[in-house]
């Protein structure tokens, strides 16, 4: 019982980072309407971003925090105009040329960091940047600070979303121009700056992700984005495209699943288990668990 | 021959096809995945037929070609009208699966591979023309094949599939049928290339089927052209050829500058250098002239 | 009067044609002579990929004898230049690339790691071109012999005495768990380990596999601390190492003693991940950094001006020795670089290496036979603040 009580712990801990990482990318699909593969990717570059400013600064946390979010922000906004033009002809989600398209960015990225940053080695995050105080231990139970804050923040993040998306008119200004720019030229919507703000919250949203990863795991490599991707797409499908709550539940089902593999059967199954339990689930509801949501 | 020549040569073959392998399910708007897959089950297989059981290379390339061709079946019972996601994820989940399955299983060498994978003929000259022969008939026919296709009423079928999937079933296209064949097709084709593709380096890793090749051949299919079976035989050379000329400390970017191309062509010719358009006037050209 | 003429001609004409061939031979006997004007050494290295950090050490190695010996006059009064040909870990670029660089090498260093090494070294043999294998066990080498060389004995006589060595120091540890990154030669690394644990009435529980793309690492560690063991052994990917260590302390784990790391764990990607973490931890290595000579002196500042203060890790010594080999086999052998020699000049540097008495290493003399290095030292360290510092040192 201690020992399944402290891989559900760990599994929450693992499903709260695809929990983040998925309401960034569900957060671009609404408001853009672009699969953006390499969303994780960008936000490891921001997690550089910040441990870069860390080192010339003597460990500022707040100026790397703040260049975590220009970093993530910039990185959206310079791309959209590359995702924009690609998806002027379309009439619904063109997963094919975003995908492809978000694939190149994120090749670009991974090469970059390795070849670019700390001469490609893996950074780590200073002590007091990242959470590892326990705040609780009994046995193998252990709960750390890190995964606390990633776990409700990646629960306020959903819901701060969700919120602004669907309750606010800003929120709605953001749809309409993704579902229908024409119409929404129509009734007033300014398109290219509400376009821009939508690009930069979703990269605001990414900059805070990468603070989260770095208070949680404490160090970050650059192939750790695209570890990552391939789960995220699939935790985003399974719960259904721009399912935000969907993807709360189903990437924290996805954590606990990967974690009782590795501590009951083995490390090196988790992905393949990991995987054909999505796939049964996708062949069963197509559209996803929770239903598509754009 | 020299090795550069050799390598490259085999190296744009197998792109070639399995670029073909990944454009054909494309047809319908299907990004078939699985033959990354399809091509280490077939490979590590083949290679361990070859070298441990001592089957001759021809018959095992073609149980390499006829598992391909089984594991796409049995898949495309499932998908063969999926979703395009639904086809993504499955891809995805059959890579890992494999690479799991082969790094766990000792008899194909587990982490370490298999090497050292015998000639297919006397010597070393004559295994590396034997198999650059057999890797360009296999074009041929395939190259063939998808021109067949592509201009029969299959292909048009494909064509609306792609274009607009309800319109295309009121016009009575059946999408699983033509979905279950493209897949399965592609996966044979998939399985062929990955026993060729050991035997080119007698040896099998699980490094070389990463989702890196998934990568390359999606990058080879959208900058060559995505609409027509042109546009892969034009790109698979000059994407590989590229890099091959690139001094060393440009070479380690390779990957930056693939992208950076994939991007480009994306943003600025997004149907790929090969239009379908170029592709019917060049057809139209060469068989006037033949009329004359 | 034309017959004269004629005469002249003719005469005129053989004596040309004898000039003319005698101009052949004298050019032909200054390319007898033909010398290169730099030695260009290809090195197969893993520059970018999972462990490029590793990659980055062993060219720096390399790179470095090439100066020191530059330095000094060359290889027979030409320098030498190494040049990185970067396989990204991938044994099917480092069979292209390795085809490539049997065109027109004498000798190659590398390829790194095991896997490039089986698929890429039987092109070297076939054209019959030394490929420095410089970081492997005979257990891989020696398929490629003469045209390889191996660094190391095989891994399961080599490691056992050092998890022993390492149970020696700590008594009370009865049982252990090992973390093992599934790769390459990692697997066996693991099974020689157990053979040492054996050996010392240490009981082996099961091993916990780190898959390559572990994020997090709670999972793992809950799995192998339920186990109940009194020791710890990590061998996977350095960063993933120090996570590990981190994720152990974080539970509760106090004897860092009772932790071992296996030598491909020590490089940078370890220290700047696991910082003060790994205080205590044990690692194996083969590499002393608290030897001193004047040489090893130098590179030990070089190293640490060029990588934020660090110690050199355990292999950073391998391709610096290689090339000083290289010179030693070219200098002894007197090859001229002439590419009409390659096959033969090829040859003589694998003959010579192969059977090369008293090499003088960075840090120890050693003897090849038959491409087999014989009494190496092997390592125990602690780790301290980045540092290591050496506890025990075992000898074959």
């Amino acid at each position: 019982m201690e020992v399944l009580l402290a891989q559900v712990i760990n599994g929450l801990s693992l499903g709260s980072i695809y929990v983040l990482l998925v309401t960034g990318f569900n957060l671009l699909l609404l408001v853009a309407m672009i699969i953006h593969f390499a969303y994780p990717q960008v936000v490891v570059f921001s997690m550089y971003i910040a441990w870069v400013v860390l080192r010339y600064t003597g460990n500022s946390i707040p100026l790397a925090v703040l260049a975590a979010l220009a970093s993530s922000v910039a990185i959206n906004v310079a791309t959209a105009p590359l995702f924009q033009q690609v998806m002027k002809n379309r009439e619904e989600v063109d997963i094919n040329a975003t995908m492809v398209m978000s694939m190149g960015i994120g090749m670009i990225i991974t090469d970059v960091l390795s070849h670019g940053f700390n001469k490609g080695l893996p950074i780590a995050f200073p002590k007091e940047l990242v959470g590892d105080v326990a705040l609780f231990r009994l046995g193998l139970v252990s709960l750390l600070s890190g995964q606390v804050v990633s776990l409700a923040v990646g629960v306020l993040a959903v819901s701060g979303v969700f919120l602004l998306l669907y309750k606010t008119r800003p929120g709605r200004a953001f749809r309409a121009i993704a579902e229908d720019p024409a119409g929404a030229r129509l009734v007033g919507i300014p398109i290219l700056s509400t376009g821009l703000q939508s690009y930069a919250l979703s990269g605001l949203l990414g900059g805070l992700i990468a603070v989260l990863l770095a208070l949680m795991l404490g160090y970050a490599s650059p192939g750790l984005g695209e570890q990552v991707a391939h789960k995220v797409l699939a935790v985003s499908i399974i719960a259904g495209l721009g399912n935000l709550p969907g993807g709360l539940v189903v990437g924290l089902g996805l954590g606990i699943l990967e974690a009782l593999v590795q501590g009951y059967i083995s490390g090196s199954w988790s992905n393949a288990i990991a995987f054909v339990v999505l796939l049964v689930v996708i062949l069963v509801k197509p559209r996803g668990l929770f239903g598509v949501k754009l | 021959m020299p090795l550069p020549w050799y390598y490259f040569l085999a190296i744009t073959a197998i792109n070639v096809l399995m670029s073909w392998a990944l454009y054909l399910p494309y047809r319908v708007a299907h990004l078939h995945f699985l033959t990354v897959a399809n091509m280490a089950i077939s490979g590590y297989l083949s290679g361990w037929l070859v070298q441990v059981v001592h089957v001759p290379f021809g018959p095992a390339l073609l149980i390499g070609f006829l598992t391909g061709g089984l594991v796409g079946w049995l898949v495309s019972l499932f998908i063969a009208d999926a979703p395009t996601f639904t086809v993504v994820i499955v891809g995805f989940t059959f890579i890992y699966i494999t690479r799991t399955v082969i790094e766990n299983t000792k008899a194909v060498g587990s982490t370490m591979g298999m090497f050292g994978l015998p000639l297919v003929a006397s010597s070393p000259g004559a295994h590396r023309w034997t198999l650059l022969a057999i890797l360009y008939a296999v074009v041929l026919v395939v190259g063939f094949l998808i021109h067949r296709f592509e201009h029969s009423r299959l292909g048009r079928a494909a064509s609306a599939v792609f274009v607009d999937k309800d319109l295309a079933t009121s016009f009575g296209v059946d999408i699983r049928q033509l979905g279950r064949l493209l897949q399965v097709f592609s996966s044979t084709v998939a399985g062929g290339c990955g026993v060729l593709y050991g035997f080119i380096y007698r040896s099998f890793h699980l490094d070389f089927f990463t989702f890196h090749l998934v990568g390359l051949f999606m990058t080879i299919i959208f900058v060559g052209g995505y609409a027509t079976m042109w546009g892969t035989l034009v790109a698979a050379p000059v994407l590989y050829g590229l890099t091959l000329l690139f001094p060393p400390a440009v070479a380690s970017w390779r990957i930056v500058i693939y992208a950076a191309i994939l991007i480009a062509v994306l943003v600025f010719k997004p149907e790929g250098f090969i239009t379908r358009r170029l592709a019917y006037t060049v057809e139209r050209l060469l068989s006037s002239k033949r009329k004359i | 009067m034309n017959k004269k003429w004629f005469k002249l001609l003719a005469v005129l004409l053989v004596l040309a044609a004898f000039v003319f061939v005698g101009c052949q031979q004298a050019g032909t006997a200054k390319k007898v002579k033909v010398k290169v004007k730099e030695w260009e050494v290809p090195f197969l290295n893993c520059l970018t990929g999972p462990i490029a950090s590793i990659g980055e050490f062993l060219q720096w190695g390399a790179e470095r004898a090439a100066k020191e010996i530059n330095e000094a006059g060359g290889i027979s009064g030409i320098p030498v230049k190494v040049t990185g040909v970067d396989t990204a870990l991938d044994p099917q670029k480092g069979v292209v690339e390795m085809g490539k660089i049997v065109q027109t090498a004498l000798v190659a260093l590398g390829p790194v790691p095991e896997p490039v090494i089986m698929a890429a070294a039987p092109i070297a043999v076939e054209n019959e071109m030394m490929t420095m294998t410089a970081t492997t066990s005979l257990e891989y080498a020696e398929k490629f012999f003469p045209w390889s060389i191996s660094w190391f004995p095989k891994t399961e006589e080599r490691l056992p005495p050092l998890v022993k060595a390492w149970a020696e120091l700590n008594p009370d540890v009865k049982s252990v768990v090992q973390f093992v990154g599934n790769y390459g030669p990692w697997p066996g690394m693991v099974a020689a380990h157990k053979v040492g644990l054996e050996s010392s009435g240490v009981k082996a529980l099961n091993d916990v596999e780190v898959p390559q793309d572990a994020v997090t690492f709670g999972p793992l560690v809950v799995k192998a601390l339920n186990q109940k063991p009194d020791g710890i052994i990590i061998a996977c990917w350095p960063e993933k190492a120090a996570k590990l260590v981190q994720e152990l302390k974080s539970r509760g784990w106090k004897d860092m003693k009772k932790v071992l790391l296996f030598s491909s764990a020590d490089d940078a990607a370890l220290y700047t991940t696991g910082g003060a973490a790994l205080n205590g931890t044990i690692i194996y290595n083969f590499v002393n950094v608290d030897a001193s000579n004047p040489r090893w002196d130098a590179f030990k500042v070089a190293y640490a001006a060029d990588h934020n203060g660090m110690q050199p890790p355990s292999l950073s010594t391998n391709y610096y020795d290689a090339v000083y080999m290289i010179k030693a086999a070219m200098e002894a052998t007197g090859v001229t670089g002439d590419p009409k020699k390659l096959k033969e000049e090829r040859k003589k540097i694998a003959e010579y290496m192969a059977n090369m008495k008293g090499f003088q290493g960075l840090l120890f003399n050693w003897d090849m036979s038959g491409g087999v290095p014989t009494n190496k030292p092997t390592y125990l360290f602690e780790i301290q603040d980045g540092r290591k510092s050496m506890v025990k040192e075992i000898r074959p």
